[in-house]
């Protein structure tokens, strides 16, 4: 029964689904502190070179690979956010897109180390991985009643889903923490958080560095997922696809990436049988959001509505809970 | 803490069910009729991943084109009983792959034709050799490609096999030594073009003057052209895709460049010389397809074709078109859909006479025919001799 449910081509998606939703919230984390970064795309493709090269040719496995990856990402993102820290508002993002074609370039010139415009084939598949790791340990997926290719496909889609619930709880965490107020303070008004006594520099850094080890991690694992990484994927494209999942579904609360990337993920999907027409409507989509709703599907208002309702509908421990999600 | 942690569960577990639901609808419509044989025949269901959206529309039409028009022909035969169902691209890995996984695991087709790049399929080959479906690039010209697994065949003629022949000749002709490049680094296409140019004429034992290279959309090619011509080269082998090739050639002929140039698979279509005319005299490449070849087959397709939309074939419909008759070939031949036996008849498949010409797999699943080799001349593509 569950056998047949668990159909690879919907976990698939779901696995896209979740990989961008952790890059919608790397744009999310540096945009909390008011800093716009396009920067995303190049950390992605950072975590994904750093991952798979070192997979492929030092043979480590490729947790330490996607820790590397992550690790370097969150380095570049030091090193690029501390000389752009005078910069604001579109002068930062147009510093940050340089940046992220700067580092496409090197992947395709540096043909010695990246294979240059050609891409990078046979790195280790993650679910491929653990089912041989599995087996050496005794273990079938046919004694869960699966086939190999569902189990490969629901312990990618396990495990993201793992790693995504963490990231949301760790940055809902920090919003209503000591570093997340201070975010919303240099959003706010820098001048007046710093008077305030809020070290600027370091938590604008700290944001920039965060974001760039998220996104260097959703790298990481789009590589081991797709196993072939070219430096087209990493091009100023993705920087505008991920910027849209935020700008879409609300750049105000950690919900509204999520859900950006989750509804603009599933769409050209679900829009599969009509074929030529679905790009159209997805753009169709994005037209009329922008119209009616600028700041994004979701933010604090929404939220705060949603929250009356259910505390009307008889919930009791949601009353003085009002703070900003 | 712990309100708020349940909250977020309840969250994940909603959206997923959400996505289940939304999903589900079309996994209904999936086997029944799909295999089996009644009456003698054997009906299939054929999957094609193709780039019908975006940047790339034009070859996922054509290669749409050629599939449906081989289709029809296929099925009023009677032998064997197609479906297609299309999955559109959009020309990125990730949405390839999605598409790859819909049409093996929901829809249970027999094969897959497509995806159209090569870069797509270094990520759908594997998967599909891996769940055992056998899948056919009619458009991926890349190095490497039926190497990925068992499964995966193409019927498109790689560079490797297209540009040595065309060099060859040219170099014949005009007895060339020196020879300059030029390519496009920052596209798989071109730069594995270049790769294969580059290791020909270092076995052919020519010399190489200099290297160029140039980047997508560049518009202003005369500083790289400039440098071309005071090497005074015999020859230029370019590797660029034909939007930037034809401005490349029309530029090079204004700088009083006249030496043949020989280009890759990506330069071979018509629309250079609509875009560079005159200057595009002297281009030589070699192709699979050729539409003027006097075969009543190539003359029936390209007719039918132009009934049909109202346009001439390029190589990408062709391809296509003769992708599906050797896919129907071996469907007859294995007596049923089964993936494993479609496989090994796919395999055997020797001396196919298609609209391409003579064609076999090797043992790899790679190509084997001979390219016609063609140049332009007064504005028009004939064979080069």
């Amino acid at each position: 029964m569950i056998a047949e449910l668990i159909n690879p081509y919907y976990l698939q998606v779901a696995s896209f689904m979740l990989i961008n939703i952790i890059l919608g919230i790397s744009v999310y984390i540096t945009l909390s502190t008011g800093q716009l970064s396009l920067a995303n795309a190049g950390f992605m493709g950072i975590g994904a070179y750093t991952s798979a090269l070192l997979t492929i040719h030092f043979e480590l496995p490729i947790v330490v690979g996607i820790i590397a990856g992550a690790l370097v990402a969150a380095i570049c993102g030091i090193l690029i956010g501390i000389p752009t820290l005078r910069l604001q508002g579109v002068y930062l993002a147009i510093v940050t897109l340089g940046f992220g074609e700067v580092i496409r370039v090197v992947f395709v010139n540096w043909e010695t180390l990246t294979n240059g415009s050609v891409g990078i084939s046979g790195i280790p598949h993650i679910g491929r991985e653990i089912l041989s790791t599995l087996q050496g340990f005794g273990f079938n997926p046919s004694m869960l009643g699966l086939q190999n290719n569902q189990f490969i496909f629901l312990s990618i889609f396990t495990l993201l889903l793992l790693v995504t619930i963490f990231i949301i709880w760790f940055f809902r965490r920090q919003h209503s923490s000591r570093v997340g107020r201070a975010f919303a303070a240099i959003k706010l008004d820098e001048k007046a958080a710093e008077s305030m006594g809020i070290n600027i520099t370091y938590y604008k850094v700290l944001a920039f560095a965060q974001g760039a080890l998220v996104a260097g991690f959703a790298g990481a694992m789009y590589a081991h997922i797709l196993a072939y990484i070219s430096p087209a994927d990493f091009a100023y494209h993705r920087a505008v696809e991920i910027l849209i999942f935020v700008v879409f579904g609300g750049s105000e609360v950690i919900w509204g990436p999520v859900f950006g990337a989750f509804f603009l993920t599933l769409m050209p999907e679900v829009l599969r049988f009509i074929s030529e027409y679905r790009y159209m409507i997805y753009g169709l989509i994005i037209i009329i959001m922008m119209a009616v709703r600028p700041q994004g599907l979701i933010d604090v208002n929404m939220l705060n509505w949603f929250k009356r309702k259910r505390v009307k509908g008889g919930h009791k421990h949601g009353a003085g809970n009002q703070k900003g999600m | 803490m712990k309100g708020m942690f349940k909250k977020l569960v309840g969250v994940t577990a909603f959206s997923s069910l959400l996505f289940l639901s939304a999903c589900g609808g079309n996994s209904e419509q999936a086997g029944g009729d799909s295999e089996g044989a009644s009456d003698g025949k054997v009906k299939a269901d054929v999957g094609v991943v193709s780039f019908i959206t975006g940047s790339g529309a034009a070859y996922g039409e054509a290669i749409k084109g050629g599939l449906e028009l081989a289709k029809e022909e296929i099925n009023e035969k009677g032998d064997v009983e197609l479906n297609l169902i299309f999955e559109d691209s959009a020309g990125k890995q990730d949405q390839a792959l999605t598409a790859a996984q819909k049409l093996i695991n929901s829809d249970n087709v027999t094969a897959i034709i497509g995806p159209t790049l090569s870069t797509e399929m270094n990520v759908v080959g594997p998967e599909a050799d891996l769940s055992g479906v056998p899948i056919i690039g009619t458009s991926t010209t890349a190095e490497g490609i039926p190497q990925i697994g068992d499964y995966v065949f193409r019927n498109s003629i790689p560079e490797a096999l297209a540009i040595p022949a065309s060099m060859e000749k040219a170099i014949e002709k005009y007895d060339a030594k020196k020879v300059a490049l030029i390519y496009g680094n920052d596209d798989v296409f071109t730069k594995s073009g270049f790769d294969t140019m580059k290791a020909t004429a270092e076995k052919m034992g020519l010399e190489i003057l200099t290297t160029e290279t140039f980047q997508k959309g560049q518009s202003d090619y005369n500083a790289q052209l400039t440098k071309i011509k005071s090497y005074k080269p015999d020859l230029i082998l370019a590797s660029a895709l034909y939007n930037e090739g034809a401005v490349i050639m029309d530029q090079a002929r204004k700088m009083g460049i006249d030496v043949p140039f020989v280009g890759g698979n990506g330069f071979n279509s018509p629309e250079v010389i609509k875009i560079a005319g005159d200057s595009s005299d002297g281009l030589i490449v070699a192709t699979p397809w050729y539409g003027e070849k006097e075969d009543p087959k190539v003359q029936g397709f390209v007719k039918k074709f132009k009934e049909k939309y109202g346009n001439d074939p390029d190589q990408f419909a062709a391809q296509a078109y003769d992708a599906l008759y050797i896919l129907a070939d071996a469907i007859k031949n294995a007596g049923e859909a089964d993936r494993d036996k479609v496989r090994d008849a796919l395999a055997e498949t020797k001396d196919f006479e298609g609209i391409l010409g003579n064609f076999s797999f090797d043992e790899e699943g790679d190509v084997i025919m001979d390219p016609t080799v063609l140049v332009i001349e007064d504005g028009e593509f004939v064979v080069f001799e």
